[in-house]
């Protein structure tokens, strides 16, 4: 069914599409699960939207609340979007060094912004939520790093679609951030397919990210259980834009920068399982497109001009 | 066995300021044991009761050694290993 009552109603349901020109053979074949279909163009839509409604039903959210949350960009979009629609007002903790599109997103939907220093990256702009959240005890943090509700709704969506569509899946690929979608999605699959493979690609940024002042502010999400993975790649941002445009030049898709760090994770795993004679199905997430990293230049002049240009961004 | 480890801003000065030095080991335990050896307190940086600081990530060949031994994860002649303190993503 393609009718739906509202946009919220829109959500999920996305298309697990084959690459047939990337997979390296009939018998190890590569799929494309692309969240960028959802209402707001991410995977962020299906955690946003479970953790206010988690909320709602738990009595914390009431209407006209203010929800406040660190992020570096999409989750404050699909949150900003669920707000507007249910009457609620957002703040959005983000980093400075984000692109200047998920800014507009944000201010579009009639999110209020507040910027984190670049140096520390996205750890940072989880303290400056922390200390906002104790300064103004009515805002309501939804806290996507340790909120069970967003595991939860890869658990519930993403997980059981992927396993419908393709009931003979031995690998997920996804990139880790709050961690909720390899924890989602991988709980579930590992209930129905015990051999399953979880991988995780990890985007590696510009030294500024990992400016820390010490190694004890470093941050492992709640949400995050490693016995659910197998596996977990550091992606930096060279490798991250040479398989963004590979993706769209040879299958024709249009991925966001990080997808590209999840597809060099699924392409190594794809080349260990040739290399070792064994088939494989492997899904890996599309996690939003191209449209929003445009000024950032990642889809002009050579891959090493590219790279020089995101040094110092957040771009996943 | 000689690798290239590649250190982060927050641990360089053990390293003098070099972002990557050198060092030899056929696991990463060793490779470890040989850095403190040249550049004095990083393991205790690194390894915290025998295991891996909590919010420090390693990896050989862009592979996080968590899921392939810890610290006795294997590394070999050429590799490359990262050291990068645990940031979050979203």
């Amino acid at each position: 069914m393609a009718r739906y009552d509202s946009l919220l109603d829109a959500l999920g349901g996305t298309p697990l599409v084959g690459l047939p020109r990337l997979s390296p053979s009939e018998n190890v074949r590569i799929w494309a699960k692309l969240e960028d279909r959802n209402p707001t163009g991410s995977i962020k839509d299906r955690p946003a939207l479970a953790m206010i409604e988690a909320a709602e039903r738990d009595g914390v959210l009431r209407p006209g609340a203010t929800i406040l949350e660190p992020t570096s960009g999409n989750t404050g979009i699909s949150l900003a979007m669920a707000a507007k629609l249910k009457g609620y007002g957002l703040v959005c903790v983000m980093p400075e060094n984000t692109s200047t599109e998920r800014r507009q997103l944000l201010q579009a939907y009639g999110a209020r912004i507040v910027f984190s220093p670049a140096a520390g990256g996205s750890n940072q702009a989880v303290a400056t939520a922390k200390e906002l959240a104790k300064q103004n005890p009515d805002w309501i943090m939804l806290y996507q790093y340790g909120n069970p509700a967003n595991a939860d709704a890869h658990f519930r969506g993403t997980g059981p679609e992927i396993l419908k569509d393709l009931p003979e899946i031995t690998h997920f690929v996804a990139g880790l951030g709050t961690t909720g979608t390899l924890v989602g999605v991988g709980r579930f699959l590992r209930e129905a397919k015990p051999d399953v493979q979880i991988i995780a690609a990890e985007p590696r940024y510009g030294e500024l990210v990992y400016g820390l002042r010490n190694l004890d502010e470093g941050f492992v999400p709640e949400l995050y259980d490693e016995s659910v993975l197998t596996g977990r790649y550091s992606v930096g941002s060279y490798d991250a834009l040479r398989r963004t445009r590979q993706l769209l030049e040879t299958e024709g898709i249009f991925a966001g920068i990080s997808t590209g760090a999840i597809l060099h994770a699924a392409l190594a795993v794809a080349q260990k399982a040739e290399v070792a004679g064994k088939a494989a199905d492997i899904v890996f997430v599309v996690a939003d497109a191209g449209w929003k990293y445009l000024s950032t230049g990642a889809y002009a002049g050579t891959l090493d001009e590219a790279a020089a240009r995101l040094d110092g961004h957040l771009w996943a | 066995m000689a690798v290239t480890v590649s250190i982060p801003t927050i641990l360089r000065t053990h390293t003098g300021g070099e972002k990557s030095v050198s060092a030899a080991g056929t696991t990463l335990a060793e490779v470890i044991d040989d850095l403190e050896n040249n550049h004095g307190g990083l393991k205790a940086r690194l390894v915290k009761e025998g295991a891996l600081h909590r919010f420090v990530n390693v990896y050989v060949n862009d592979e996080d050694v968590r899921f392939a031994g810890g610290l006795e994860a294997a590394v070999k002649d050429g590799d490359n290993v990262t050291i990068l303190p645990a940031v979050a993503g979203g």
